[in-house]
């Protein structure tokens, strides 16, 4: 049964992804063949204090990220089914048990200084990638990270990892060897860097790029401090692209024929984690009542403004893998009384529930869920804290907190990352041994193997996880009408605007 | 004698007052949840490396060492460093003159308009604008910079397409054209404009009733020549103390200005280094705005000073 299932919903996607296909081809039809020129002016959010030129270190300015993933090429980068696609990378290859992987710089990649790439520039650059950004950014340790002749760099893992190359999208740029000032942007990507100025950058097309060469002429990125003024920015038409503006933005600028919304489904996942190794969430059946008591649609409708779909506790939504079909829980107030009731939870007293106003929504949804989960009786006290707070003290010991995710692509990036018994990211407290097995198994193997172990994980998630995933935000740019060729993935996709043009 | 009791002991206070003002500065950071190297490292790190930042920033020390450490340095012009390592220095002189700018024009405005509207208020009370003046002041007053830039967006902005909305700044870091200050000005003189306005009109009319203003009107002297040579400078000490607190309150509001305008100002600088418990940074900020506001109030003591002197 299970296999027809998938069967069935795997040719329900790819129904989905021709649609969505036709629908763009047909867009860019009625304006013709994609046009040469122009300049583009982006507006995305960031921030002085934070402003960051090393592209190895923690990027945490959406205007940095964009500006470096322009002038930069990661080895490899998302994309929507295979989710992983080529950039410095053309192509790679794993050893039978997903321990050594080899990757090929693609033929022609040259810096901007004309200098063309070689696996030395790579292999220095993914060292310093692991000594400035930590294993979070680059999971191979330097010693393992080696040249293999003039073009092939070679990572070696100490246990199977059938995701490196996912891994090693969007952070790893390439940087000529022994670089220590980045205020010039020698890079690889499509377009170089003309000027900088205060968090803002103007970037010209490199004709010399080995990729697909780009259609815009130059890039204009500005830096905004809040979304009110990135949105009327693009309101009053001084950009032309506000990049993850959010629904608010999106909801003015839908009514307006000079602009477009941009939509990208499972942008960002905003949901609950529950401890399940011990305290009042232990038993699965009480974790069971609380994601029973919530309202997924009026949590989707209140907190996302509506940009965003209903989800059913399993993470990695947007993973080709997704058992949509299996990831489907509606209320039910009764059945949660029940659980609550036969695990003996005791509904006299009230528990903390803490959350930090990190992405939009996240203070929101605390506050929607508290209240519906009154309705089974169980109390909750909101308590709001300071991001830096939250992840000093609460993260990964209090029992129930809200947690978001940019990265919503890959089943078994979380199930390795956030849900298994060794991971120190383990958000949850959640140890099953069965839960292990299939992750590993998942990350040693690939086809048809994989593909099952993917689905245990789905099943573990969806019986007796420790999250409570109860819908994904859209990302919502808002964009001039004529702007064409606009990232439609979610997460940090969004700064692929490489194909971007103007009709 | 004077000289020192005029000018050098009031320095001595401000400048006491100053470290006083950073030391808090210092302990109220600490005293807020959440760390630098956290905030700089981001939320993988783990405990060894964020121990390792906190060594490298200085954090490991004990308060009153870092307040020490910092304060000496800035007295040989070293800000110190953010927590992501870019010098404080640099970064103000990145953004200080812009936010200078701003409030130098707003404060321009606020004097030469409010000045021109509360003598008219004074001279002609029963006019038919200076009826007006009464509930637009007290609107202007109550109305605060981040309501009024909102509206100015709205109206000037989104619904007639008249100024920009935000600032775009080009190269050189400022905005790209003088149309970007407009809206960013009116928002943070308007408050202020009302305020003052109301001062003028006020002081000038505590000093008409001085017997040598009611001597000058009955001598039959032109309304235009009382006001310039028998009121204002009367009133000049009541109405410079009145610019004199708008100076703090402009560069207060600067910082919500510029975050609604996207203005490339220390106000975004401030905002992010708080949330980043970048002390440093923030005492930097602090101490760079103070020192600006204790010179225009010092040039507001030695105008009062001068004009009480003068007209006694």
């Amino acid at each position: 049964m299970g296999f027809t299932r998938r069967q069935l919903l795997q040719s329900g996607l790819g129904v989905t992804a021709l649609l969505l296909v036709a629908a763009c081809t047909s867009d860019d039809e009625a304006d013709g063949p994609a046009k040469q020129g122009g300049t583009l002016r982006v507006g995305a959010l960031g921030t002085t204090a934070r402003a960051e030129r090393d592209p190895h270190a923690n990027l945490s300015n959406d205007s940095d990220f964009l500006i470096a993933s322009l002038v930069y090429d990661a080895l490899t980068v998302p994309g929507a089914d295979p989710t992983v696609a080529p950039r410095l990378a053309s192509r790679w290859e794993a050893s039978a048990d997903n321990r050594r992987w080899t990757f090929t710089i693609a033929e022609g990649a040259k810096f901007h200084n004309g200098a063309p790439v070689t696996a030395d520039d790579v292999v220095w650059s993914m060292r310093r990638l692991r000594s400035v950004g930590g294993a979070s950014k680059m999971p191979v340790a330097e010693n393992d990270i080696v040249a293999e002749g003039p073009n092939r760099v070679v990572f070696t893992v100490a246990a199977p990892n059938a995701q490196l190359p996912l891994l090693l999208r969007l952070m790893t740029f390439t940087v000529p060897q022994g670089t220590t000032d980045f205020a010039a942007a020698i890079g690889t990507g499509p377009f170089r860097l003309e000027s900088y100025q205060g968090g803002n950058a103007r970037l010209v097309r490199n004709e010399q790029w080995h990729g697909t060469p780009p259609l815009l002429d130059a890039i204009e990125v500005t830096m905004f401090d809040s979304v009110t003024a990135l949105g009327n920015a693009a309101l009053a038409g001084q950009i032309d692209l506000a990049s993850n503006v959010g629904a608010i933005a999106g909801r003015t600028a839908a009514t307006r024929g000079d602009l477009q919304v941009v939509r990208r489904a499972n942008d960002t996942m905003l949901g609950v984690a529950m401890r399940a190794a011990d305290g009042p969430f232990a038993d699965a059946r009480v974790r069971t009542a609380l994601r029973l008591g919530v309202d997924r649609t009026a949590l989707v409708n209140q907190v996302h403004s509506g940009y965003g779909t209903v989800a059913g506790d399993v993470l990695g939504t947007a993973d080709p893998l997704y058992d949509a079909a299996l990831a489907r829980r509606d209320r039910d107030v009764e059945r949660a009384k029940t659980l609550l009731r036969e695990a003996n939870f005791d509904t006299g007293r009230s528990y903390a529930f803490v959350t930090k106003a990190e992405v939009p929504g996240e203070v929101e949804s605390a506050k929607v869920i508290a209240a519906q989960l009154a309705d089974i009786g169980v109390r909750l006290d909101v308590q709001v804290v300071e991001p830096a707070a939250f992840y000093d003290s609460t993260w990964l010991n209090a029992p129930l907190y809200t947690v978001s995710w940019g990265t919503n692509d890959s089943v078994l990036f979380f199930a390795d990352k956030l849900m298994t018994s060794t991971t120190n990211r383990n958000e949850t407290a959640f140890r099953d041994p069965e839960f292990d097995a299939a992750t590993a198994k998942a990350l040693a193997s690939s086809g048809a193997e994989f593909t099952k172990a993917c689905h245990d994980i789905q099943r573990i998630e969806f019986e007796r996880g420790g999250y409570l995933v109860w819908g994904m935000a859209d990302g919502v740019d808002i964009a001039a009408a004529p702007v064409r060729g606009l990232p439609t993935l979610g997460g940090f996709a969004r700064v692929q605007l490489e194909r971007a043009w103007l009709a | 004698m004077t000289v020192v009791r005029t000018f050098a002991l009031p320095l001595l206070r401000r400048i006491a007052l100053l470290v006083a003002l950073l030391a808090i500065v210092f302990v109220a950071v600490d005293l807020l949840p959440g760390s630098a190297a956290r905030s700089a490292l981001g939320r993988d790190a783990g405990q060894g490396e964020l121990a390792a930042k906190e060594h490298e920033l200085g954090l490991d020390r004990a308060l009153p060492v870092q307040f020490w450490h910092w304060l000496t340095g800035v007295l040989t012009g070293d800000f110190g460093q953010t927590a992501r390592g870019t010098s404080v220095g640099d970064l103000l002189a990145d953004k200080f003159p812009q936010t200078l700018l701003l409030g130098g024009i707003a404060l321009a405005l606020t004097v030469t308009v409010s000045l021109a509207l509360g003598c008219w208020w004074a001279l002609r009370p029963t006019a038919f604008g200076a009826r007006l003046l009464q509930p637009a002041s007290t609107v202007a007053v109550a109305v605060p910079e981040f309501v009024c830039g909102t509206l100015l967006i709205l109206v000037f902005s989104l619904a007639t397409g008249w100024l920009p909305a935000v600032t775009i700044t080009d190269r050189s870091g400022f905005p790209a054209g003088p149309e970007m200050l407009i809206l960013p000005v009116l928002a943070l003189a308007i408050p202020q404009i009302g305020w003052n306005a109301r001062v003028v009109r006020s002081a000038l009319l505590d000093v008409a009733t001085a017997p040598h203003v009611e001597n000058a009107v009955l001598e039959g002297l032109a309304p235009r020549t009382v006001l310039l040579r028998h009121m204002l400078p009367f009133a000049a000490p009541a109405i410079v103390a009145g610019y004199a607190t708008s100076v703090g309150m402009l560069f207060g509001g600067a910082l919500v200005v510029e975050t609604l305008f996207n203005y490339p100002g220390v106000g975004a600088v401030l905002a992010g280094s708080v949330a980043d418990r970048d002390t440093a940074t923030v005492a930097a900020v602090v101490a760079l705005t103070a020192i600006v506001i204790m010179m225009l109030l010092a040039v507001a003591d030695f105008v009062r000073t001068w004009a009480s002197g003068g007209t006694r």
